[in-house]
């Protein structure tokens, strides 16, 4: 139990506060979109991929196989990373399935940095402790959003969105002594460019596939 | 069930698809594999695509902060963090508080 509640401990400080923001957001957003409550939280919980989210809310009101096509899009990040964190994810492979749902962009990035810290078999349970911290955090942020929608400005909302870029980049800044994850945002930050010029759900995956490819075969190579 | 409901249930069904594909994939590969490590840099650098587009060219709501708000917002967190050996709540703050004040005094 113990790696559990480090996992959660360690979900309610920085992480919880850049997603609840974020969250919070986008709550006040679908209530503005005229979006019922309970879509705005299960949209938070079983998408739970901010991307993927926007693009839902954005095209929820026109035809059905554009709006899940593009959210698909927008959050197809979901594979390489669970790819990439399946074998931090403890010993037993079938356990490993406990944390399906979870697997999103922030407790990604706070596994992928502290699972290789850890003893193998506190791995998994530190992993659900953290998820389901963060889980929770965005799913009330998100409810707490809908209903204050009338109370937050535009600028508020802005500022509140930045809190997720932000966190990320003070994340990536942490990585940037390890080559591979380097190689990887330097080439990353490089390709941004390219999603201009595609559909916004698309531009993100087109980068993110250029410049990591990129960055592995560099890597590789080195 | 309307429109909207339908496109959230079937997209929750393809998010779940595509983290268990991710999950089933691992599981058959050896850790070192090259695929693992070629899926950890794309999802690496969709990150940093991400962070630079939230930057320098954001849709929606955040498109409505002024970029040189954006960017101090930005520069005054990483400083922050740098500054205070990894304290990264409080380089949140920090950075959040500088987009804040840099954007009322832009206007």
């Amino acid at each position: 139990m113990i790696p559990f509640r480090t996992g959660l401990r360690a979900a309610l400080g920085a992480p919880a506060l850049a997603m609840g923001a974020t969250f919070l957001a986008f709550g006040a957003a679908s209530a503005e979109a005229n979006l019922a409550f309970g879509w705005a939280l299960a949209a938070s919980l079983l998408v739970y991929g901010m991307a993927g989210q926007v693009v839902l809310l954005q095209l929820a009101g026109g035809p059905v196989a554009g709006a899940v096509l593009g959210a698909t899009a927008a959050n197809a990040r979901f594979f390489p990373m669970a790819v990439a964190i399946a074998p931090w994810l403890g010993p037993h492979r079938a356990r490993r399935w406990l944390a399906l749902p979870f697997i999103a962009i922030t407790p990604w990035a706070a596994g992928m940095r502290h699972l290789p810290l850890r003893d193998p078999a506190a791995r998994l349970p530190w992993f659900l402790g953290f998820a389901l911290a963060s889980w929770v955090a965005a799913a009330a942020a998100t409810a707490l959003g809908h209903g204050l929608a009338p109370h937050l400005d535009a600028a508020l909302r802005a500022a509140l969105l930045f809190a997720n870029p932000l966190y990320f980049a003070l994340l990536m800044a942490a990585e940037l002594r390890v080559p591979a994850p380097r190689r990887a945002m330097l080439l990353g930050a490089a390709a941004a460019p390219l999603a201009l010029w595609l559909p916004p759900a698309w531009g993100l995956l087109a980068a993110g596939l250029i410049g990591g490819t990129a960055a592995w075969a560099w890597g590789r190579r080195a | 069930m309307s429109g909207a409901d339908l496109a959230l249930g079937l997209t929750a069904l393809a998010m779940l698809g595509l983290r268990a594909a991710g999950l089933a994939v691992a599981g058959a590969l050896r850790p070192d594999h090259p695929f693992i490590a070629w899926a950890a840099a794309v999802s690496q650098a969709t990150l940093a695509s991400f962070v630079v587009l939230a930057v320098v060219a954001p849709g929606g709501v955040l498109a409505t902060v002024p970029g040189p708000a954006r960017v101090a917002g930005l520069v005054v967190g990483l400083g922050a963090y740098a500054a205070l050996r990894g304290r990264l709540l409080v380089a949140l703050v920090a950075g959040l508080g500088a987009l804040v004040v840099v954007r009322a005094v832009v206007g």
